[in-house]
């Protein structure tokens, strides 16, 4: 069978994923580009006895390179030669979009335009001539409107008329002026002559272009200086005759030909009222209650993100935890399994399986909320308003809601840098978000600040919180200065029309980050997980101090002594905090209190109750969800159990420790390693494991040193 | 003038771009080329970055790249 591959091109925000998830449907495959953060995604379809491949290119204003984005875009079309591109044009914005065909068209590849959001220009007033930007630039104009899938077939069969018979592709020769016209002609004669297997793997006219433009992939390639006599030839009689530098008059050749494109093809029909997008800036973005807004809009984020989602995962948690546990452990017994794989299985593969399961309602919300943010418009917004502040410490303005999301739980975070433009601002801001304080971390002051610090507990719990956001702003600066410097793209962004999100699309992209996250980041946590119940049940006597970890915890120990928590107890626990911060709490418990038998596993109910618990738990959890969205904000109230427990702790706790020594485990326990549920996504995201090894050492170090400051300035100062 | 100098409201035309390397193409790829009118739309609540209406599209930057760019008023 013919098979074409059909790259798709275009600018950001011209509705091109939308167009694609309608092309490919459930074909569409999501992952990344080979050794980068950026997204690729992919689709294999048969139209009419050919098979389309599709590849998505990411969103690009130009081919020339400034964002990875565009450098990955570039080389696939110039290395990889696809058969076809589709240029997705927004046709609200016709003469920026088509800056970027005239590029396309450089490159001598056969090209079709899909005219999209066909239906807003027309609402705007905007009369588009397809037929004239098809006979001006000798290429097919397909008019669609991705939301509701017009267009698609049409696009489909024309992509597959011009890869069957390629004589049907006539394209313009490009006009750039007199001048530019002559040089490059002489240009391509030269290298024709001189270099002709370079030439006959390029379009002869794009080659002369790049060689014109000194680009030095082609230069090396070509083995050439930049310098011979025919190139300074060349530029030196555009000198002459011109005053701006090469690159600005090939810009305005460019937007020269989409500037004379857009004026024949578009006409409007005068409309005086403004439009919407400029109606809902007015306010979002007025000086005045433009930023109250914006706390509103951020704390709604918040409070689906976070409140919204919590019952869903305690029905989870409880779910795994109480029936299926007990179910298995019954089971278990019914055939006589030996106690070690009952407890195997129960406390680590099932925990482990839990402890990923617990997160698909957060993550799913969460993806589900930022594809509303970005592609509502509001995300560019966010960025615009929060620049100022974000800039101050070195990130982009979008960097704003990874960082906000930290607070509630820092994995949901470091899916959110993917709004980031550049890698290099993506990793910066993974590495800072784990110092927000997620809610995994409150269990923790709770327990230590009831027992220590009743009497000023709040001023306490916000000196923590207050803690983070300054390291986080001082490892910024560090990091700046260190391991993430070199060139920054500045804020040069697009605030684009407000739009409706098809719920196709929000669908579509929340399902493959769950996906992703269950099975790639999944796999790790469990991992984990299971190997933590080895280390904290293979044990060389019975007793807790002798299990793996208590070894573990004792070897390391003397390291915490100058920090004030030098015991094995406290080191086992702040170890076993690798799987979540929480579990620093139940391991102490577990150490310091001991086993308190747990009711639920002895409870008498019948198969057929829990399943019935079970499902009315559900319908309970889903009204807590939207009782929780009419509610404020609140530390969630403990069962009577966990405050029993928790009061044994306390009181435990008081004889091991000082008042001193407690606040500086608190701040260890705020600022260090990452949990590997944050590593195993940070793995998934960037693609290696270096990015959690830099912030476990990282982090783990600045711990160390602010919890050793504090406890030692502390004592000399005799608290 | 530059084009930081302009009030809100104001239209102009740009003249210039005084910076050089890929700040500068970025800014030509987005449309800011000589003879371009753009038109100063609003500042952002806490002063920085600007949003600028051009080639009929709204594009925001901040104040330091906005005073590499040379404008003459259009009355």
């Amino acid at each position: 069978m013919k098979t074409i591959t059909v790259a798709v091109v275009g600018n950001p925000n011209s509705g091109k994923s939308t167009l694609i998830n309608a092309l490919a449907g459930t074909a569409l495959q999501v992952g990344n580009w080979p050794g980068v953060t950026v997204e690729k995604k992919t689709a294999k379809m048969q139209i009419n006895g050919v098979l389309i491949n599709l590849i998505d290119l990411p969103g690009t204003y130009s081919l020339s390179p400034y964002t990875q984005e565009e450098v990955i875009a570039r080389d696939f079309l110039v290395t990889e030669k696809p058969d076809l591109i589709l240029n997705v044009v927004d046709a609200t914005n016709l003469e920026r979009n088509l800056y970027l065909t005239v590029q396309l068209l450089e490159l001598g590849i056969p090209v079709v335009i899909a005219m999209n959001i066909f239906d807003e220009a027309k609402k705007k007033g905007y009369m588009i001539d397809v037929e004239k930007i098809e006979k001006l630039l000798g290429i097919k104009v397909v008019p669609t409107v991705a939301t509701k899938k017009d267009g698609i077939k049409v696009i489909l069969s024309t992509i597959q008329q011009i890869a069957e018979n390629s004589e049907l592709y006539k394209p313009k020769k490009l006009n750039y002026g007199e001048d530019i016209d002559m040089v490059l002609e002489e240009i391509e004669k030269t290298v024709k002559s001189t270099h002709r297997e370079l030439a006959n793997k390029y379009h002869d006219k794009w080659l002369a272009l790049k060689i014109l433009e000194g680009d030095q992939l082609i230069l090396n390639e070509a083995g050439l200086e930049g310098n011979e006599p025919f190139i300074s030839r060349a530029k030196n009689h555009l000198s002459k005759t011109h005053k701006e530098d090469l690159e600005t008059l090939l810009a305005d050749a460019r937007y020269g030909i989409a500037h004379g494109v857009t004026q024949e093809a578009l006409k409007k029909k005068n409309s005086e009222k403004l439009d919407i997008t400029e109606r809902i800036d007015k306010i979002v973005l007025n000086r005045y209650i433009g930023i109250p807004i914006f706390l509103i809009v951020i704390w709604l984020v918040f409070k689906f993100a976070f409140d919204f989602s919590a019952p869903f995962t305690d029905w989870i948690d409880e779910l795994i935890f109480g029936p299926v546990t007990r179910w298995t452990v019954v089971a278990l017994n019914a055939v006589h399994s030996p106690e070690w794989l009952i407890s195997l299985v129960s406390e680590g593969v099932i925990a482990g399986v839990g402890s990923v399961l617990v997160f698909i309602p957060l993550i799913g919300i969460i993806m589900f909320i930022l594809t509303l943010l970005e592609g509502s418009g509001y995300m560019a917004r966010v960025a615009f308003i929060m620049d100022r502040v974000m800039h101050a410490i070195g990130l982009h303005g979008k960097s704003f809601i990874p960082m906000i999301l930290g607070f509630g739980c820092n994995v949901p975070s470091i899916y959110a840098t993917r709004v980031l433009e550049t890698e290099r601002d993506r990793k910066l801001t993974a590495m800072l978000c784990p110092l927000m304080s997620c809610g995994a971390r409150l269990p923790v002051y709770i327990v230590i600040i009831g027992a220590f610090f009743k009497s000023y507990s709040a001023t306490i719990l916000w000196s923590l919180y207050v803690l983070g956001i300054i390291m986080a702003v001082v490892l910024g600066f560090a990091l700046k200065k260190t391991l993430y410097k070199g060139f920054t793209p500045v804020f040069i962004m697009e605030l684009p029309p407000y739009r409706l999100p098809t719920f196709r699309d929000l669908r579509i992209h929340t399902w493959q980050k769950l996906k992703h996250f269950v099975v790639k980041a999944g796999t790790y946590i469990f991992a984990v997980s299971v190997l933590m119940w080895f280390l904290l049940n293979v044990s060389f006597g019975t007793t807790k101090e002798n299990s793996f970890l208590g070894k573990t915890g004792k070897m390391i120990a003397p390291v915490f002594e100058p920090l004030g928590f030098g015991t094995w107890q406290a080191s086992s626990s702040l170890v076993a905090g690798v799987i979540a911060k929480e579990v620093v709490v139940s391991t102490m418990a577990q150490i310091y209190v001991g086993e308190t038998l747990s009711e639920e596993l002895n409870s008498q109910s019948t198969f057929v109750d829990d399943i019935r618990e079970t499902v009315v738990g559900l319908g309970k959890a889903t009204e807590d969800a939207f009782l929780n969205l009419f509610s404020g904000f609140g530390i969630k109230s403990l069962s009577a159990k966990e405050e029993e427990e928790n009061s044994l702790l306390e009181e435990r706790l008081k004889n091991v420790f000082s008042p001193l020594a407690a606040y500086s485990f608190l701040v260890f326990v705020l600022l260090y390693w990452p949990c590997i549920v944050v590593g195993a996504t940070m793995k998934q995201e960037f693609g290696s494991w270096k990015e959690y090894g830099q912030a476990m050492l990282i982090h783990s170090i600045m711990a160390y040193t602010v919890a050793f400051l504090i406890y030692q300035t502390g004592r000399l100062i005799g608290l | 003038m530059k084009l930081t100098e302009l009030k809100i409201g104001q239209k102009a035309k740009i003249v210039s771009i005084n910076t050089r390397g890929l700040i500068k193409r970025r800014l030509m790829d987005m449309g800011l080329i000589a003879g371009t009118v753009i038109e100063i739309e609003k500042i952002a609540p806490l002063g920085d970055p600007i949003d600028i209406v051009i080639k009929n599209y709204h594009l925001s930057l901040r104040k330091t790249e906005a005073e590499t760019i040379v404008v003459e008023e259009v009355k």
